[in-house]
């Protein structure tokens, strides 16, 4: 790559980045982020308590996080009521989030926007059967689709330690980005529709340029900016349905420090004994969403107006 | 003069970008009587709508009038009104009529609401009356079936009829002063005649004010009596029509009336003048002159200081400090290069063209129709004696590219009715049967209205849609169908410079990368091989190499244009469609691109199809010409041959209805009034019998016109023999000499 291009794409992120960074609202949304992303991280390091499972503490502690003299104490947010420390807990719980969300909705982006790219270019019989095949799925709630799937999967009995059992260690992950593969599609789909109309893209059918060079280095470039907008709303819907999913006992399983099944663990009769070990993961749950959400929405505008 | 019903000094508008207010217009000036037409004339940014939204008081948030100045309107200081006030002025007494009268109508009113709704907030008038008022006024602006009209929704009328509804909702409170922005743009010179002709019979009855802004120097001519030139936000020059065109004085309006085509102008004549360069941005404005940088006229006091506007008496005024310097404008009918001093890069081009440069045309048989039989009876139909006439094109020349009976029938989706009855909806024929041969190094010119199919034609040719049947041959070779289906050979001797610039080139992709694609991909050649073909390739088109790191969005929409040239240029073609090069772009540019594609020509060899709608234009680069009305072609002729009798009614029409720059050249026009026909329900017998002013009878609607043979490569399909068809145009063109 020459230089001149080299620097051109660096002072386009940093107007991208001033853009995001000027509503107060994008710029709280993104800090958030950028912090739950670092607890995720580097989390093993911070947390007071590395194993999450430690339970060498007394039961049922109330926090002793003190904000107006700014003390954290012996357990910030308290222990459960198996003595564990829900401040570790929590701090912990974020990689597990992060990597399940992030990595599916990534993989749900770019599988989508490469098969999107492809029907809408094509078009054709390709386009119309599998555009049927997206719209059945989109049609079913994505909560139902999602149980439904990580219940067949999660019975079906493998040999510890094979390929499929690993597998179905990670079916969160996959199943959230079977989910929103299609979602992505339809978005990379229609502005691939758009942007194949366009006389650059002719010119090149002119060349004889193949279609992974028309789709790849022609049309992808200017439908990037919707994609990037796509994986962030992606990424929020995908924390969504991870802390979902861990709530309803069908995420991660006890007794990994998962935000959705720390909040599933304390509810009911437990939570008149230790409400905070609920309060807090559902907490940070709740700032994250509303984190990732804020920044989405910062970067769809940051898209928009950079163009 | 009477009283001015417009009168505007000093006035600055000022547009906020970021946190500046830079000054769009400065010290503008202008005074109009009623029932007087004034022309603004300028290109893209030079700020004409920006004065007419002023002038209404219409500036969105971001603009400003600046104090100062003086906005007078029928004696009243319209800057000091509230918002209340200027309200009930734009509802009655000042009007605009917007450029795109498809957006300005609201797609889910009918017609006649949206009319009618309007009487009622200007004037409190309602029901049976309103509606009498506007068939009235619907009859003015000659709409047929006023009634019919009324009960419609936008898009069911062509653009021509909602461009006559937007003037008619703007005369209908009888306004004193209408501004008509752009109004005749995006239609086809036959609607455009037929609406200058609308618009001149309105305003000889009314008494109000008219304020025309166009970038169209033709269109001026025949209908303003008094031209404003507009360039970056200043008036360069002021004078009735008459005298603009005859004696321009300023070097900008000099300019840009030398870089139009006239008709009839040739490329093997005389190079266009060209203005080089880009307006400057609005926020660089220097303190000299704006047009220094690109005035050929320049001195150093140019840049120094500003030139006043002068006034030379008789209503004539000049921003320029060598005004009297400032040649003469020929004659329009002289063909003499009219450059004062050439500029640009062209001139070495136009000084290497020597006087034998005319012996090099080929000859007029080379290109144009085959199958034209001397003498046919009408009975006998076109394509007869193929044989004898293509022995006779092999033998005569070398031919380039043949097309034989080419059809391209979009088929039409049943409806669930028609699949009920089992009925198939008839395909629309978008092409249907053109037969064309193409000389080497020949440029073939196609025009017609839009809809006539000009645009199909170019893609089944080029690949990008396959057609229904013909044969496509180049070079002799037969060619395939689809791009996907062609040899890599066939590839790179085809290639095509598309109609926008803003789109024919990747946003995302250098220049660089944008031409060393080609090199690499059609022509073989190395990464370092094809490093130094785009330096060159840059140089052809008359762009530094240093553009090949830029994107296209640091480019000027005629640099844009230009780096789509040297794409195209990059395979190395025989052949380049050229689909309206240059009709997105402003007047000053679209010379310096026509130059270069008649001087790439000339070096290369490279044949052209050029299709446009400008007649003029299409004049200049083509050798043949072919006129082309829904799906088949009804002439062809070389390009000299083309424009006077004897031609088909149909190019008639088109020739007179192109607004000539010359004030002198008011012409009796031929109008054509209806819209084209529906390509999916053809007329029978002569497709063109349902518009055309010279049908003979029922033979027209009867049977399909055979080709009557003017001369070697002329040929016209009518059902008028050529003789009585020439005297009867040529008796038209007297009358028109005497008018």
């Amino acid at each position: 790559m020459n230089p001149s291009l080299f620097s051109r794409q660096i002072a386009a992120l940093r107007h991208f980045a001033a853009v995001l960074l000027r509503r107060p609202q994008s710029a709280l949304g993104t800090a958030l982020v950028c912090f739950f992303l670092f607890l995720a991280l580097f989390g093993a390091g911070l947390a007071p308590y590395p194993n999450p499972n430690d339970q060498s503490h007394a039961v049922r502690v109330s926090p002793t996080l003190d904000i107006g003299a700014l003390r954290l104490g012996e357990h910030p947010f308290g222990t459960d009521r198996l003595g564990r420390d829900v401040y570790s807990r929590v701090i912990l719980g974020a990689r597990s989030i992060f990597r399940i969300a992030g990595l599916g909705a990534l993989i749900s982006v770019i599988v989508g926007s490469a098969l999107g790219l492809y029907m809408g270019y094509r078009g054709g019989w390709f386009d119309e059967l599998l555009g049927r095949v997206i719209d059945a799925l989109l049609a079913i709630p994505a909560l139902v689709l999602a149980l439904v799937l990580v219940g067949i999967i999660r019975n079906l009995d493998f040999e510890i330690g094979s390929w499929q059992a690993e597998l179905a260690d990670n079916v969160v992950l996959l199943v959230i980005a079977v989910l929103y593969v299609p979602v992505v599609a339809r978005v990379a789909r229609s502005s691939a529709l758009d942007i194949k109309t366009r006389e650059f893209v002719e010119a090149a059918e002119i060349r004889g340029e193949p279609t992974t060079y028309i789709i790849f280095r022609e049309i992808l470039p200017s439908v990037i900016p919707a994609l990037v907008v796509e994986a962030s709303l992606r990424f929020s819907y995908a924390i969504f349905l991870v802390a979902s999913l861990g709530f309803l006992g069908f995420g991660a399983r006890p007794p990994s420090p998962d935000w959705g099944l720390m909040v599933n663990e304390n509810r009911g009769g437990f939570y008149q004994l230790t409400p905070w070990a609920l309060d807090f993961p559902a907490l940070a749950i709740a700032i994250l969403v509303i984190a990732v959400n804020l920044m989405s929405d910062g970067i769809r505008r940051a898209v928009q107006k950079g163009n | 003069m009477t009283a001015p019903l417009l009168d505007v000094e000093r006035l600055t508008i000022s547009y906020r970008i970021g946190k500046r207010w830079i000054p769009a217009v400065r010290d503008f000036h202008l005074q109009l009587a009623p029932g007087h037409i004034v022309g603004l004339v300028g290109e893209s940014g030079s700020g004409k709508s920006t004065v007419a939204l002023a002038l209404m008081r219409y500036l969105s948030s971001n603009g400003r009038v600046e104090s100062g100045g003086r906005l007078a309107f029928a004696g009243e200081d319209l800057l000091s009104k509230s918002d209340a006030e200027m309200r009930s002025i734009w509802a009655r007494r000042v009007k605009l009529a917007p450029q795109n009268a498809g957006a300005a109508l609201n797609p889910s009113m009918k017609i006649g609401a949206q009319v009618t709704e309007v009487l009622g907030a200007a004037l409190g008038i309602g029901g049976a009356e309103a509606e009498q008022a506007m068939l009235r006024m619907f009859h003015d602006v000659n709409l047929v079936d006023p009634e019919k009209v009324a009960e419609r929704y936008p898009h069911e009328l062509s653009g021509g009829m909602q461009q006559r509804v937007v003037i008619a909702m703007a005369l209908i409170t009888n306004p004193e002063l209408l501004i008509l922005d752009e109004p005749t743009t995006g239609l086809d010179v036959t609607t455009e005649a037929v609406i200058l002709d609308l618009i001149r019979g309105l305003m000889a009855k009314r008494d109000t004010g008219v304020i025309y802004i166009t970038h169209n120097l033709g269109v001026v001519a025949q209908l303003c009596e008094r031209v404003l030139v507009l360039y970056a936000g200043e008036i360069m020059e002021e004078a009735p029509v008459e005298q603009l065109y005859a004696a321009p004085r300023h070097p900008y309006s000099l300019g840009l009336l030398n870089s139009v085509p006239r008709l009839g102008q040739s490329k093997a004549d005389s190079r266009l003048h060209s203005i080089s360069g880009n307006p400057p941005a609005l926020a660089e404005l220097t303190r000299g002159c704006v047009f220094a940088e690109r005035c050929d006229f320049v001195i150093d006091k140019c840049r120094a200081e500003k030139p006043p506007l002068e006034q030379l008496g008789d209503g004539r005024a000049v921003r320029c400090f060598r005004w009297e310097e400032v040649t003469v404008y020929p004659h329009p009918k002289s063909n003499a290069p009219s450059v004062p001093r050439p500029t640009g890069d062209d001139s070495e081009a136009s000084r290497r063209r020597g006087p034998a440069h005319r012996d090099r045309l080929p000859p007029i048989a080379m290109g144009g129709l085959r199958g034209v039989e001397k003498n046919t009876s009408p009975l006998q139909r076109g394509v007869r004696d193929e044989e004898r006439v293509l022995q006779k094109d092999d033998r005569d020349t070398d031919t380039l590219m043949r097309v034989t009976d080419l059809k391209k029938h979009f088929p039409v989706a049943r409806s669930l009715g028609d699949w009920l009855r089992g009925k198939k909806p008839a395909p629309i024929r978008a092409v249907d049967g053109v037969n064309l041969t193409l000389g080497a190094g020949q440029t073939l010119g196609l025009v017609g209205e839009s809809g006539s199919g000009k645009t199909t034609l170019s893609r089944l040719i080029i690949g990008l849609q396959e057609r229904t049947g013909g044969q496509l041959e180049l070079l002799g070779m037969d060619i395939r169908n689809s791009v996907r289906e062609r040899s890599p050979d066939v590839l790179s001797k085809l290639q095509m410079v598309f109609q926008n610039p803003q789109n024919s080139l990747n946003p995302y992709l250098s220049v660089r990368q944008a031409l060393r694609r080609p090199l690499v991909k059609l022509r073989g050649m190395t990464p370092a091989g094809a490093e130094a073909e785009v330096a060159q390739l840059l140089r052809r088109v008359n762009l530094r190499e240093d553009y090949a790191d830029r994107f296209p969005a640091e480019l000027s929409g005629g640099e844009k244009q230009r780096v789509a040239v040297a794409r195209a240029f990059a395979s190395d073609p025989d052949l380049i469609i050229c689909d309206e090069p240059v009709s997105a772009l402003d007047v000053s540019v679209q010379s310096a691109v026509l130059n270069l594609l008649a001087r790439l020509q000339e070096e290369h060899g490279t044949a052209y199809l050029f299709i446009s709608h400008d007649l003029a234009v299409v004049g200049y680069l083509s050798d043949v010409i072919a006129v082309m009305y829904l799906g088949q072609l009804f002439e062809v002729g070389a390009a000299s041959d083309l424009f006077q009798p004897p031609y088909h009614p149909y190019t008639e029409a088109l020739v007179s209805a192109i607004p000539v720059a010359d004030p002198h050249h008011k012409a009796e026009r031929m109008l054509l009034h209806d819209v084209l026909p529906s390509a999916q329900r053809l007329p029978s017998g002569c497709r063109f019998h349902t518009r055309c002013p010279r049908k003979i009878g029922a033979v027209c609607e009867e049977e399909a016109p055979p080709w009557r043979e003017v001369d070697a490569g002329h040929a016209i399909r009518c059902h008028i023999p050529l003789e009585e068809l020439s005297a009867l145009q040529h008796s038209f063109l007297r009358r028109e000499e005497i008018a």
